[in-house]
């Protein structure tokens, strides 16, 4: 019998009403001590991911974080009989305790926020000119121009990664002020500026969207992408290293921007 | 109005492929048959921007304020 394995839950109780998961088949917990691995039975591993099989698994997931603390497990993933889940379970079972105990009462939210890069560099290379122009007029000579030419890219590239900075810099004293853990992405793209997941506790959820709020007023030009709450998908930290291993705690990135030079750039932005 | 409704649905779609295909937790060892490996991501966030910029058309007007995905 193949087990499709959709979360670790902090109790080794059964759902109070009945979910059904993948393929229709009846989802249930198998308690190991005081957690559980909640599961469905399968015939075979999925063909074919569709959207379909995607949402199935997600609504699982969903359901069970109406009642429980879940460690969502990555898409499927089967396991060969009930004895190996328990003997997985064994194996794991103080990280899965150590993070369901961390992530007790929390969730996680995702928000992105879209700018525009060429308008950004648009500015970025009219104040550059305003500055230069009198020493455009001073060194007209060809390998001068070339090599202006050259310094002006480079200072753009630099201006332009400041301002992504200094914007992320503010936007996440705002956003960390009511999350407990945080990832952060700068850049992914040139137009997706921030791509990150706060982890929030449930009281603070409500502080949590004002601050989203605010920021969405403040900068009213940017695009936001604002979801959740989703279970903590991107906090669980495993310690072994056949498991997810995430850094315990994201290096500031921006570790070379002073508050001031935050204000300054708020400014100015 | 029908076109917006729908880019914001698959804006949802994309922001629970990208944690159900690409994130939570890895049980790795002989027990295990198989774990889902679609790396969707990169072609995700191009489907993404695209679809926040073509809701941003169908408004008639830039940056008009978020796509609230909250479920």
């Amino acid at each position: 019998m193949k087990l499709y394995l959709y979360g670790i839950i902090d109790s080794s109780n059964q759902t109070k009403e009945s979910i059904y998961g993948l393929e229709e088949a009846g989802v249930y917990n198998i308690p190991f001590c005081d957690i559980g691995a909640v599961v469905s039975e399968i015939n075979q591993p999925i063909q074919e991911v569709t959207e379909g099989t995607v949402l199935e698994h997600e609504a699982v997931v969903e359901k069970l974080m109406a009642d429980f603390t879940v460690l969502p497990v990555k898409f499927q993933t089967i396991i060969d009989g009930r004895d190996n889940l328990l003997s997985m379970m064994r194996s794991y079972y103080q990280d899965f305790k150590d993070n369901l105990e961390r992530l007790l009462n929390k969730f996680e939210f995702g928000i992105k926020v879209i700018w525009s890069a060429d308008k950004i560099k648009e500015n970025i290379i009219k104040t550059l000119n305003k500055e230069q122009q009198k020493k455009l007029e001073l060194s007209s000579s060809p390998g001068k121009k070339f090599m202006k030419d050259k310094f002006d890219k480079y200072k753009i590239d630099k201006e332009f990664e400041a301002k992504a900075d200094k914007f992320i810099k503010v936007m996440d004293i705002f956003f960390s002020k009511f999350a407990v853990e945080k990832r952060i992405e700068k850049l992914k793209t040139k137009n997706l500026l921030l791509d990150a997941v706060y982890l929030v506790g449930k009281d603070k959820e409500s502080n949590f969207r004002e601050a989203f709020e605010h920021i969405k007023s403040a900068w009213p030009d940017f695009k936001y992408l604002f979801s959740g709450p989703w279970p903590a998908y991107n906090f669980v930290v495993l310690s072994k290293k056949s498991g997810l291993l995430r850094e315990p705690e994201q290096a500031d990135l921006f570790d070379k921007v002073t508050q001031s030079q935050t204000l300054i750039g708020a400014e100015i932005i | 109005m029908n076109s917006v409704v729908v880019k914001s649905k698959e804006v949802t779609l994309l922001e629970i492929l990208d944690r159900v295909l690409d994130k939570g937790v890895v049980i790795s060892g002989d027990m295990v048959i198989s774990v889902a490996d679609v790396d969707l991501i990169y072609l995700g966030l191009k489907v993404l921007l695209s679809s926040v910029e073509t809701i941003e058309k169908l408004r008639g007007s830039p940056f008009v304020g978020p796509l609230q995905e909250a479920r």
